[in-house]
Parts: structure tokens; C-alpha cells; sequence
């Protein structure tokens, strides 16, 4: 347990990040079956096309790509958060159970620099077609030059700042998430074994 | 270094990295990543890329079809289908010898049919058939090895996740990749039934058998497998029948998406209204399909970053006028290919195979001119052909040891089973698939004959 970093703490801050992951995973959960159910509308409305107010509903094909790409920015934290990531583990589950652990946390190590490059990139492309905000405040958030106009989807003109936006909290927290895994799988290293999630 | 060179060194430490528990994800990006680099000589391509990249393979329309499917499945394992179709089947079938286990696999077939996961499949099969087949006597082995290899009906009756993906990978139609896909997948549970049926015959004492279930309540249980087949019809029906007769071509009701979209909410809805959806199961349901999605997505967008770097190396185009050159015989290729998806099926899973390797493979297939019995394939024919192949061999590799999750969710739920039990009840049906194989390279009319009639 020599160069365990404080166990307590990490168990407290696991709890927290878990709570958080299950709220985005069920907030995504929730927008993908509000999807689900607005692609039906507009199937039904699509069938009854010209009777009474029915007709397919506008633009249901971006809302899927929008709230699809949501949705799976928000599951990122959980899987990672249960393992779920998938890896071949046939050669480790030989060696010793501490270096099974260690190479547990060169895997979390890696994803975190991965999540934190998909996290930056996309803010970025989310400065890109973010319209607003004096200069100085862009630059001190590292947002770029200012686009001249919002980008928009093709049928709603929804702002494509909107989505991007939503997508990087997911994004975010995913490494956020991974950060915290890292010191899990430490501490497993300390302790000698990998636990259950 | 030339570019084949090049990519063969990355694919090989991508290799080493990913036998070293790097998420396979991880591993395919970093190859990529670095990959790229070398070849341009610097990161900012990729770097300026990435702005976009992750939010645009996320928001891909065909890719939708994933998480609603396998929403559509989750809501599936709690809505008590798997009872009925278990029970009917079981009353048609358990008479006979060995007839539960049957029964086990035509309820597996029958659950594919609304689930597009071997996994799901096998753990809600189990949980009704195992205790089953347990309390009326059948062998360790042939009950946790029938309901393992019934599970990878799942995937291999539409619709199915892994076809998804091959057919974005590939660009091929999706509806066609399904309906190629149907006759396939009721081989396979047929050929399982007769390995069941030459199984007790070998073994006698591995199977009972049990009193005839009079015809009346077979009909009734059979009539309780009703919504299942409404479910499968409107989701399969919409996307690949024709609904207008007056106009050219098939018009479908709707898109795949929107068929999963229907498939999910009515499979939901089925659910809460018989109570086995709670708010409960509504919400692990939801969790189950946020952990399956985000592993799915984060290995698409890893393979899009490593198949960039391969169009840059330009390896595919060589390796294929490499072949050409080579004059090896079309069907060595493909015995070649099919072989290594079962060797590497043994330690990997499904999805990233076909990830990894159809960027590769997929090129070689179409520059090949396939002549089966006199007949000669066209490109989209051997596509569609290929795919299923694909499909049925990386599946094996779901029950072939050490590393076959299906064998470890069976025998996750018997615990007292020892898993070589479970690795010796399994291998007939691994040599059931392997003759299914053959049969289907053989015969590629097969597979491609329900495709010809709804779109010829």
C-alpha cells in the first residue's frame, strides 16, 4: 500500500463521477428513446400525409444525427467508468495480478490522453461555429477567430454550435472520467489486484 | 519505407499494443494518428481533422441504427418474450430427445429476430432455458454448449449490429445485407436443431425426454409468441417490402433507422404494457445501452482515424495488385481471409475484426472475380456475399475458446460447471457452422437468392 494516493478520497471522488456518469448516460438514454418516439410521429405523420394537420415532421432526419451524436457523447463516461471499453486481456490474464493491474492503468493512461485530444479538438470545432464573444474572452478560452455567421443545419437551421456544444459536456466529463480512472487503476496497482466495477 | 511497408509495420504494432489490453479503440487511433504523421510528415492534418471528425461520426445517420437496436434489444430481454418463445418452442419440440435443447435454439432464433446482440441473446436465453434443461436431466455440456452457440443467432438473424457496420464499412445497402442475412441465419438454427438430434444420439444419457404437450396448448403457446412476429414483420416489412406497387423499384415504408426507431419503441411498449418493463428495467435498459453504444462508436471512431492513415499509405490498392500478380485462385483468398477471422475470433471480439480488417480485405474481395459452379458473381453480389461470410465465421469466434464470451455468460449462470465442460458441449456445434461455411461458399445462391427476388 506504500505508494497507494489517498484510497479514501479517490473512493469519495468515485462516487461522485459515478453519479454524474449514470445522470449523463440516463439523460442520453432519455434522448435517444425521445428520438425513437419522434421518428415513429413522423412515420405516422409521413403515412397520413394530407389528412387533417398529419405530415412527416420537419427536419426528423438531422434531430436523429443531432440528438444521435449527443447521445453517445453522454454514454462515453459510463463505459468508461465500467470497463467497458472493449480490450483483449488473453495475454495479461497470465501474469501476476499486479501486472495485470499495471497494464490496466497504461490503458486508462492512454484513453485519457485520447479522451482529452477528442475533448480539445472538439471545443475547438465548437469555436468554430460559435458566433458569439468579445475577442479577448475567445482568446482566453482558446476559441479562435470569430465565425462571421452560426453554421446551420439544412432544415431547421438549427445553430450547429448547439449540438457541438452538448456534445463537448459529454466529451468533457468522458475525460474528466478517464482522469479519475487513472487513479483508480493506480491504486489497484498499489493494492495488487484490479477490483470489480 | 514504402507505404505497404509502412502499414504493415503499424498494423503489426497495433497488434502488439492491443494483445498488451490497450483498448482496441486507443490502440487503432494512436496507429492511425502516428501513422498519418509519418506520412505527411506532421500531426496538424490530423489535429485541424479532429475538430470535426468525432462529432461527424457520431451524428452518422446509418450509425443511428446502432444504439435504437440495441435499445430495441435491451427492452427485448425484459419484456418476457423470451418466456413465450421458449415455452412454445418447448412444447412443439420437448418431446423428443434431446427436444428441450432444441427448443433452446429455436427460441434463440426467434429472440434474434428482435435483439441485435449474441450477447443479450445468450444471457436472456439462458436465464429461461438453462434452469430448464437443468431440472429435466440434460448433461452439463449439452445444455450450456447449446445455449452459447444458440446465442450467436442473435447476430446472425437481423437484424444484426455487425452487419450495420460492414455495410457502412463496405458501403453497401443495409436492407440488402439484412434480407441476405435471414436464410443464413435459419440454416444455422436448423443445422444446431440436427446437431442437437445427432448429439443425444452419440451421447444417449446427455438428454431426456418428456411427455407430448397435446396439440391445443401447443397452438396456445405458440399463439403467445404473437408480438414477436409482429415486431420482426413491421421492422423488416417496412424497411425491405415494397409498399408501392404503382411506382418503380422497392419503396420501403422506411429507412433502417427508422425501422430500428419503430423496433425500439414498440418493443418498449410491448414491455410496460405486460409489466416486464418497469421504470426499473426501463432505466438499466438504458444503462446496458449507453455502455454497449459508447464501446461501439469509440472503436468506429478509432478505425476511421486508423483506415485515413491505411488510404494514405495507399497499402490496400498494393496489397490488392499484389494478389492480382500473385494469381492465387479467387476462393484461396477467401479461404485465406476466412480462416484467419477463426483464428483471430479465438482472442478477439467481433466487431473490432470487421473493423480492422474490411478496410483491408474488402478491396482484395472486389478486384477478385468470383466463378462458383459456373456462375460468376457480380461486385455487389460477392459484396453482399462476403459480408455474410464475414459475418458467421467472426461469430464463431463468440464460442470458440479461450476467449468466447458467449461460453463465459452461459457459464457465468452455472457456476458448478466447470468451463471445460462448457468448451467440450460447444465444439459440435463449432463444426455445425463450419459445414454451414462450406455450404454457403459453395452455394453463394443461397444467400444471395432472397436478395435477387425482393430487389432483382
Amino acid at each position: 500500500m506504500a505508494f497507494a494516493l489517498a484510497p479514501r478520497a479517490e473512493a469519495a471522488t468515485g462516487r461522485v463521477i459515478e453519479r454524474v456518469a449514470r445522470v449523463l448516460a440516463y439523460a442520453g438514454g432519455f434522448l435517444l428513446s425521445a428520438i425513437a418516439l419522434m421518428v415513429c410521429a413522423s412515420i405516422i405523420g409521413r403515412a397520413l400525409d394530407g389528412v387533417a394537420f398529419f405530415g412527416p415532421i420537419t427536419g426528423d432526419y438531422e434531430l436523429v444525427e443531432a440528438g444521435t451524436a449527443i447521445a453517445v457523447f453522454a454514454f462515453l463516461p459510463w463505459c468508461q467508468l465500467k470497463k467497458g471499453h472493449v480490450a483483449v486481456d488473453i495475454v495479461v490474464q497470465a501474469l501476476p495480478p499486479r501486472l495485470k493491474a499495471l497494464s490496466g492503468l497504461i490503458g486508462d493512461i492512454l484513453l485519457t490522453i485520447v479522451a482529452y485530444i477528442i475533448a480539445w479538438r472538439l471545443f475547438l470545432g465548437f469555436g468554430e461555429k460559435f458566433p458569439y464573444g468579445s475577442d479577448g474572452m475567445r482568446e482566453v478560452l482558446g476559441m479562435g477567430y470569430r465565425p462571421f455567421f452560426a453554421e446551420t443545419t439544412y432544415e431547421l437551421e438549427i445553430p450547429v454550435w448547439i449540438p457541438y456544444g452538448l456534445s463537448w459536456l459529454g466529451a468533457a466529463f468522458f475525460f474528466v472520467t478517464a482522469l479519475y480512472t487513472v487513479w483508480r487503476s493506480w491504486n489497484w496497482v498499489a493494492q495488487g489486484q484490479e477490483q470489480a466495477v | 519505407m514504402t507505404g505497404l511497408e509502412l502499414a504493415l509495420v503499424a498494423f503489426a504494432l497495433m497488434l502488439v499494443a492491443i494483445f498488451l489490453r490497450v483498448p482496441i479503440g486507443v490502440a487503432m487511433a494512436a496507429a492511425g494518428f502516428i501513422g498519418t504523421w509519418i506520412v505527411l510528415g506532421r500531426p496538424s492534418a490530423t489535429l485541424s481533422q479532429l475538430k470535426t471528425l468525432t462529432y461527424d461520426t457520431f451524428k452518422s445517420y446509418s450509425l443511428s441504427i446502432v444504439p435504437l437496436f440495441l435499445l430495441m434489444g435491451q427492452f427485448a430481454t425484459k419484456s418476457g418474450m423470451s418466456g413465450a418463445l421458449f415455452q412454445a418452442a418447448s412444447d412443439w419440440l420437448g418431446h423428443r430427445k434431446g427436444g428441450v435443447a432444441m427448443a433452446s435454439v429455436g427460441a434463440c432464433a426467434g429472440f434474434g429476430a428482435v435483439c441485435g446482440s449474441s450477447l443479450a441473446t445468450a444471457s436472456t436465453m439462458g436465464q429461461v432455458a438453462l434452469p430448464e434443461m437443468r431440472k429435466r436431466g440434460y448433461s452439463d455440456s449439452l445444455s450450456t454448449g447449446v445455449l452459447a452457440a444458440g446465442g450467436t443467432l442473435g447476430i446472425l438473424i437481423p437484424p444484426s449490429i455487425i452487419l450495420v457496420i460492414y455495410a457502412i464499412l463496405a458501403q453497401q445497402n443495409i436492407v440488402k445485407m439484412f434480407v441476405a442475412a435471414l436464410i443464413p441465419g435459419i440454416l444455422a438454427a436448423i443445422g444446431y436443431m440436427i446437431t442437437v438430434a445427432v448429439y443425444v444420439r452419440v451421447r444417449p444419457d446427455s438428454a431426456t425426454t418428456a411427455e407430448r404437450v397435446p396439440m391445443a396448448q401447443r397452438m396456445r403457446t405458440l399463439a403467445g409468441i404473437w408480438p414477436v412476429v409482429v415486431i420482426f414483420g413491421l421492422v423488416m416489412g417496412g424497411i425491405a417490402a415494397d409498399w408501392d406497387w404503382t411506382q418503380d423499384g422497392v419503396q420501403a415504408l422506411f429507412t433502417p433507422t427508422e425501422g430500428a426507431a419503430v423496433g425500439a419503441v414498440l418493443t418498449g411498449l410491448y414491455g410496460w404494457a405486460t409489466g416486464g418493463l418497469t421504470w426499473a428495467g426501463f432505466k438499466d435498459s438504458v444503462l446496458a445501452t449507453a455502455q454497449a453504444t459508447a464501446m461501439i462508436f469509440f472503436i468506429v471512431w478509432g478505425a476511421q482515424l486508423f483506415n485515413s492513415f491505411l488510404a494514405f499509405t495507399q497499402a490496400p490498392a498494393q496489397l490488392v495488385d499484389w494478389i492480382a500478380a500473385s494469381g492465387l485462385a479467387p476462393l484461396t483468398v477467401l479461404t485465406v481471409m476466412l480462416v484467419a477471422y477463426l483464428i483471430f475470433g479465438c482472442v478477439m471480439d467481433s466487431l473490432s475484426m470487421i473493423l480492422l480488417t474490411i478496410p483491408i480485405f474488402f478491396p482484395i474481395i472486389m478486384s477478385l472475380e468470383f466463378v462458383i459452379l459456373g456462375y460468376a458473381l457480380t461486385p455487389e453480389e460477392a459484396a453482399i456475399w462476403f459480408g455474410i461470410l464475414a459475418l458467421i465465421v467472426v461469430e464463431v469466434g463468440l464460442i470458440t475458446p479461450p476467449v468466447g464470451m458467449n461460453l463465459f455468460i452461459i457459464n457465468g449462470m452455472a457456476r458448478d460447471i466447470p468451463i471445460a465442460r462448457t468448451y467440450a458441449g460447444v465444439a459440435p456445434f463449432v463444426i455445425s457452422d463450419l459445414i454451414r461455411v462450406v455450404i454457403l461458399v459453395l452455394f453463394p445462391g443461397i444467400t444471395l437468392w432472397l436478395v435477387g427476388v425482393l430487389f432483382g
